[in-house]
């Protein structure tokens, strides 16, 4: 374990740059948020939109929802960023000649991927649970202000909504990972352009020959997709925001798609190491 | 003993077939050259040897068949394949530390004395390094890891005389002793010629030759006549006659005599011209 302990600290010199990004963004969203506030409050032109509090949605709906929303901006950024670091992960030491170099030390091949899977996805689950939950303290202070605060709804939304990203998260990441192991350079765009390309030809077959070729895009598109509100709507009046959260949690983790989802990655993960270890290394 | 048997080893690219049925055994304590021209098959040969291309044919490292590459073997071999090679994305720290994390061979003492001897900035990045810098980080950490094989793979190219010689000097210093293997590939043997022991001649992916580097020259000799005496050296059909001011030279067969010529040593390259030719067509 000591060198993957080792593998992994290599690899976050390297990607440690990329990592903390989100935080900057994060950091400039707020110094907007405060600059804009202040500008408006020394122009004297403070006029909030407040919620009448009597008439509006109950206090535990609008803590569920507002802490889904706070992992808009963090939940994208770690989709994006998770792109950005898995599809270099098994051909950046190519392109930047160090591959004999990382290749001729005494470590297993599952150890340099598992690394740098790790670090491309959980690496990015990490940062975008940081940031949200320093979200999670902001708005919920403020709602807390103004005596609107449900511990129970705004921590479920938190976590069933950074589930929901991380699941997401979890399949683009190994679906790019695995392309990283296939080609050179933007792996994403070019293993994406490749599966736009069979899925086209399959519609024109199926369209054609009246077939029922798999359309390999659907299938990828449900298992991305992301479902924190899922059933919000329809739920919620009837039911009542415990109710729905207890549902939602089956939807959105406790369920067989999960399962397939975790397999799917995991079979990803194991082929692109297994295409990564048979390439000549030239 | 032998550390590595090649047995019929064959590599194509594609159609290009870039070894050629290279059979030899590499015995244990000699530093042994890999000369050849640019494209003979010397990278190719040294990474059939470590497993990173595949290949036809046997190869037997340490009691161990190389079939594809086995991380254990790194164990066993250290290999510089160029000094650019390392990552310029680390600090030079970061690089020894991540090194010595990984190999159990690896010598703490033998490190820091190293560092100690060297000005390597250890909180500047590698990119940020000179050649010649990344040339002693490469070297301190490669000599730092107790291994029986160090393979140099052309580790000088595009580094100045000096530290073309410190480079080689300080491998012969610090690493070699007669428990250990060198194998060098280069394309300019006048630098190492004084180190090496056997040489291995490789052209079009064959190998041409392996041989004890001085048994090999006590083989063969320069003889020098004037111009006008060319059909003196023509008779015994050498490879190739060199000119020079009023004289032809040609390497010739140590046992043959002739009057009034001029005897004298080759060198590698010289033995390397004869053999193999100049051209690379």
């Amino acid at each position: 374990m000591n060198k993957l302990k080792a593998i992994m600290i290599k690899d976050w010199h390297i990607n440690k740059k990329s990592l903390f990004v989100p935080f900057w963004i994060t950091a400039g969203f707020y110094a907007f948020i405060l600059l804009s506030v202040a500008f408006a409050y020394f122009k004297g032109d403070m006029n909030f939109n407040m919620i009448d509090l009597d008439t509006g949605p109950p206090v535990a709906e609008i803590n569920y929802i507002v802490n889904m929303a706070i992992l808009s901006l963090p939940g994208l950024m770690s989709l994006l960023f998770i792109i950005m670091l898995t599809q270099g992960a098994l051909n950046e030491d190519i392109r930047k000649n160090c591959e004999l170099f990382h290749r001729s030390q005494p470590v297993s091949i599952w150890f340099r991927t598992g690394s740098k899977y790790l670090m491309g996805i959980a690496g990015n689950w990490a940062v975008m649970l940081i940031i949200a939950l320093f979200n999670f303290l902001v708005v919920n202070i403020i709602l807390a202000i103004f005596h609107q605060f449900d511990f129970y709804s705004a921590v479920n939304g938190m976590v069933l909504s950074s589930i929901s990203f991380m699941k997401t998260g979890l399949i683009i990441g190994s679906i790019t990972f695995f392309f990283s192991a296939i080609f050179k350079d933007k792996a994403f765009f070019q293993g994406f352009a490749i599966l736009l390309g069979i899925q086209f030809l399959f519609m024109i077959v199926n369209a054609m020959l009246n077939w029922h070729l798999p359309l390999p895009l659907t299938y990828l598109f449900k298992l991305v997709k992301l479902n924190p509100m899922e059933g919000l709507e329809s739920n919620m009046a009837p039911t009542g925001i415990r109710s729905h959260i207890a549902s939602a949690w089956g939807v959105i983790l406790f369920n067989w798609k999960t399962l397939i989802q975790i397999v799917f990655s995991g079979a990803l993960f194991a082929g692109a190491t297994w295409i990564y270890k048979n390439k000549e290394i030239k | 003993m032998n550390i590595a048997e090649v047995k019929n080893l064959t590599k194509y690219y594609g159609k290009l077939k870039a070894l050629d049925e290279i059979t030899l055994n590499i015995p244990q304590g000699r530093i042994i050259g890999l000369l050849g021209k640019n494209g003979a098959g010397k990278s190719t040969f040294m990474r059939c040897l470590l497993g990173f291309l595949k290949h036809q044919g046997e190869i037997t490292i340490l009691g161990e068949t190389i079939k594809s590459h086995k991380e254990s073997i790194h164990e066993h071999i250290a290999f510089i394949p160029d000094v650019s090679s390392l990552d310029d994305r680390l600090t030079v720290r970061q690089t020894m530390d991540y090194v010595a994390s990984l190999n159990q061979s690896w010598n703490a003492g033998k490190a820091q004395k190293l560092l100690a001897g060297s000005d390597l900035p250890l909180n500047q990045k590698v990119a940020t390094l000179s050649k010649g810098m990344k040339t002693k980080l490469y070297l301190l950490i490669t000599l730092s890891l107790d291994v029986k094989i160090l393979l140099l793979d052309e580790p000088t190219l595009g580094l100045d005389i000096v530290f073309r010689k410190e480079f080689f000097n300080t491998i012969l210093g610090e690493f070699y002793d007669e428990s250990r293997t060198i194998i060098i590939s280069t394309h300019q043997v006048e630098e190492v010629e004084q180190i090496l022991q056997d040489i291995i001649f490789i052209d079009k992916g064959k190998m041409i030759l392996y041989e004890n580097v001085e048994e090999l020259k006590k083989k063969y000799s320069i003889f020098t006549v004037p111009s006008d005496k060319i059909e003196e050296l023509e008779k015994h059909k050498p490879k190739l006659i060199t000119k020079t001011l009023g004289h032809v030279s040609a390497i010739l067969d140590s046992e043959i005599k002739i009057e009034n010529a001029e005897e004298s040593k080759p060198s590698l390259s010289d033995l390397f011209m004869e053999k193999v030719g100049g051209s690379n067509e």
